[in-house]
This record gives structure tokens, sequence and C-alpha cells, in this order.
């Protein structure tokens, strides 16, 4: 089951107009967008589909005041569909689409599709850094930042559920879907990354009560921590709130910046995470401030100091 | 009513609309006014959800859910009740709002009460 991670993310969303102002001005791009809704893609093609909660084309919704609808998965091959629909077809319905992609229902009443992916393949650098010691990756009269430099989501990275039952969910996607688990934040949850991908995590539950099912966050790979930082800044300017970061994450070395949105939930862009192969140990350690992250900062407008007396100053 | 701080002319805010102002004087969190069946209301910009409270729009003065009819926390989608803060939807569910205190002057200007927080929540 080659399945490499999250290619759309469907919400049903109570205002579809301010939806579609956030996620333009998050940076990706409005594909076939209406007033009923569309789709939001980064710059591999993976992204957000939004629809109004009440428009009878999205799946059903959870039994909370979540607005996530779906998880569409992208694969390598309609082998690894049919895969799929074997296993999980001796268990629950599973539903084969006309464009041959399947639907089911995870452990939690999660909807889940899978596809043979959407994604392009990227080729762009990521960011370079020179540094003393090593060879330099900005050759010289390369510039590293500059005012309107590119800072765009070039991939939808992750995606992070609010689950009753730990044991459940790490059970459904390891045994049945053979994800693995790559750290535990203890009091929170496992991280996990699929087969065919080897990104620290795809997939990070976290144990609330009933009542809370649902998506917690989305996170969206940027090319470095400099253009998390700038598209980041450039969104707190266009009045966007901030919910926590910029910093960096422990368990997968990536850096964070969490945002709150109308699709009720957060949104994260995320930059330079871990890879990990089979031969990786899980780590173990307890959910809290000092785990969850290496440095934590807060944005705040510009400043810059001065030479000279203070003004007002006789001189 | 002790000392305040002017915040708005109280025809800024107009029927079914909330605002954000602040943080004023030091504290962590905005004030959040809100008008609803001509009362109009303060409520501290901070989510219960979280001991911190955290900031609740999902941009400026974005308060409000898709219909209008309750203030939400963009972090998670809970809804609370604009006349009592408490929250019906959600994850803080049952829990509430804390009630900022204003004024309106003859002259038609809104003042807050200060301070507007407690003192553990802007040291967070």
């Amino acid at each position: 089951m080659n399945i490499i991670g999250p290619d759309y993310l469907v919400f049903g969303v109570d205002d579809v107009a301010a939806s579609i102002e956030y996620l333009t001005a998050w940076g990706l791009k409005p594909v076939d967008v209406t007033e009923k809704g569309g789709i939001f893609e980064t710059l591999d093609g993976t992204g957000i589909i939004i629809r109004h909660k009440a428009d009878p084309m999205l799946p059903p919704p959870l039994p909370t005041s979540n607005m996530l609808r779906q998880q569409v998965y992208g694969v390598r091959s309609a082998e690894d569909l049919d895969a799929i629909e074997a296993e999980l077809g001796t268990d629950r319905r599973v539903t084969r689409l006309s464009d041959g992609s399947i639907e089911l229902k995870d452990d939690h009443g999660f909807e889940l599709k899978f596809q043979v992916t959407i994604r392009r393949e990227l080729d762009m650098p990521a960011e370079k850094i020179n540094a003393p010691g090593a060879p330099a990756q900005r050759r010289p009269n390369e510039i590293g930042v500059w005012e309107e430099m590119p800072a765009l989501p070039r991939t939808l990275s992750h995606v992070v559920l609010f689950v009753p039952d730990l044991d459940v969910a790490t059970k459904f996607y390891c045994d049945r879907l053979g994800f693995v688990i790559t750290d535990v934040l203890t009091g929170a949850g496992p991280f996990l990354r699929p087969k065919a991908n080897d990104d620290h995590h795809t997939l990070f539950f976290i144990r609330t009560p009933e009542y809370m099912k649902g998506c917690e966050h989305l996170a969206f790979h940027m090319g470095g921590p400099t253009e998390l930082m700038v598209a980041g800044t450039r969104f707190v300017k266009k009045g966007y709130q901030s919910f926590w970061g910029p910093g960096r994450h422990k368990f997968g070395s990536n850096w964070f910046w969490y945002f709150n949105s109308p699709l009720g939930c957060h949104f994260e862009y995320d930059a330079d995470m871990d890879k990990h192969d089979d031969t990786w140990i899980a780590r173990e350690a307890p959910m809290g401030a000092e785990a969850s992250q290496i440095v934590l900062f807060e944005m705040r407008e510009k400043w810059a100091p001065t030479g000279g007396p203070p003004p007002g100053a006789k001189g | 009513m002790g000392e305040t701080r002017y915040l708005c002319r109280a025809l800024d805010i107009g029927e079914g609309e909330a605002k954000g102002f602040g943080p004023i004087d030091g504290a962590r969190r905005k004030v959040i006014l809100v008008r609803r069946g001509g009362v109009l209301r303060g409520w501290l910009d901070a989510c219960p959800h979280y001991s911190t409270g955290t900031p609740m729009a999902w941009k400026t003065d974005g308060y409000l859910n898709g219909e209008r009819t309750h203030l939400t926390c963009h972090s998670h989608g809970a809804l609370f009740e604009i006349e009592t803060g408490e929250c019906v939807l959600g994850p803080c569910l049952g829990q509430r709002l804390t009630a900022v205190a204003i004024s309106v002057s003859e002259e038609g200007d809104v003042f807050v009460a200060l301070p507007v927080e407690e003192k553990s929540k802007s040291d967070n």
C-alpha cells in the first residue's frame, strides 16, 4: 500500500466568502472557484477543497462542530487502491467511484478517500544557506532575501486529528494501511508517516473527548525557515491572527507558525522537516512546552536601533 | 467605575457587529465589543480552551461565525453566546468568556474599566 500523503482536505464551511479570502491570502491558488467554493492548490497541486456546509456534494459531517468533511489520500498506483479495497472491504463498506478512487470511513468515522495521487513533481531549490566550514550554497553575488521574494506553500504536508481513542486510531492507520510511528508525545499521541513518504509525519493524533473529534490543524511545507517567516509576516500584516509561533519543533525538527482560520482549525506553515526510513527507532517524550519546541518566538512590529542621541535631545 | 479608557464611539459598532480593541495598557488580550438587540457588550478576546486564553479572531475584527449568531473562536470553531459568553459548541463547552465592564457616556463614547484582565492572565 504505497500511500504518499494527503492530496486534499475537504471542508464544509459556514462562511464561504471568508474562507475564499483566507485561503487565497494564505498563498493557495484558486482553481475553478465560485461563490460555492472550489479547490485551492499549493505549487504541487495538493491543497484544500471548500464548499458551504449545506452543500449536498459534500461527504456527511462529523457529529461535532468540526468542519472537516474528508481526507483525500494520494497513492502511487491503481494497484495500491486495489490493495486498500481488499484490506478494508473485509469489515466496512468501500465505495468504488467512476474515476477509480475509493471512499470509506476509518474506525473513528472520519471520511477517507484514496486516489492515484494528483501531485505534480516539484523541481525547485530549497532555501540555501552559507556557513563557515561548509561549501557555500549561494554563489558570490547571489542574495538570500529580498522584499518581494516568493514564499508560497509548496505542498500539503500533514493533518492533525483530535481523536478520542489513540489505540483505535493508531491500529487502523498502522495495522490496516501500513503507516509507521516515528515518534510519540505521551499525553498527546503518535506521529505517523505512510509507507511511500519519508517525511517525519503526515499524520498526528491528539487524544481529546469525543465532542472535540475533528481536525486540529493542517500544515503546508515551505521552501525553508526564511520563506516560512516571510509568509507568516506578510499574513499577519494583512490582519490575520497568529496562534503559535514562529518556532521550531523538536520531534520532526520542522519550523512552525500556526494561525487561526475560518475553517474551524489552525493552519500551519512548516519547513525543513526530518526525513526517516524504516531503520528509525521511535522516540518518546511527555507532551509539554519543553518537548514540543526547541525555540519559540513571537512576531513584533519591525523596529531598528539608530545611532545618535534620542529624539529631542540637545545636541 | 474607577479608571477607564476610551475605546470608540458607540455608533461605531452597528447591530450584529463585533470589533476588537487594544490590547490596552499592558493587557495581553484585546477587548471585543459586540452589539446584539441594540445592547453593547464587552468580552475579553481570550478563548477559555487554554488556561492562558488565546486570541479568537481569524483576522482583524473577525469574531463572529458565518451566520453572525455567535462569537466564535477561530482556533477550533467554538461558539459563544453573545449575551452570556457561554460556550455552547466546541472544546470549551460550558465555559465562559471573561466579561469586560464597559460604559457609554451621555455623548455616546464607549469606555472600558481598567484593568481589563486579571494579573495572572496578563503574565502569560
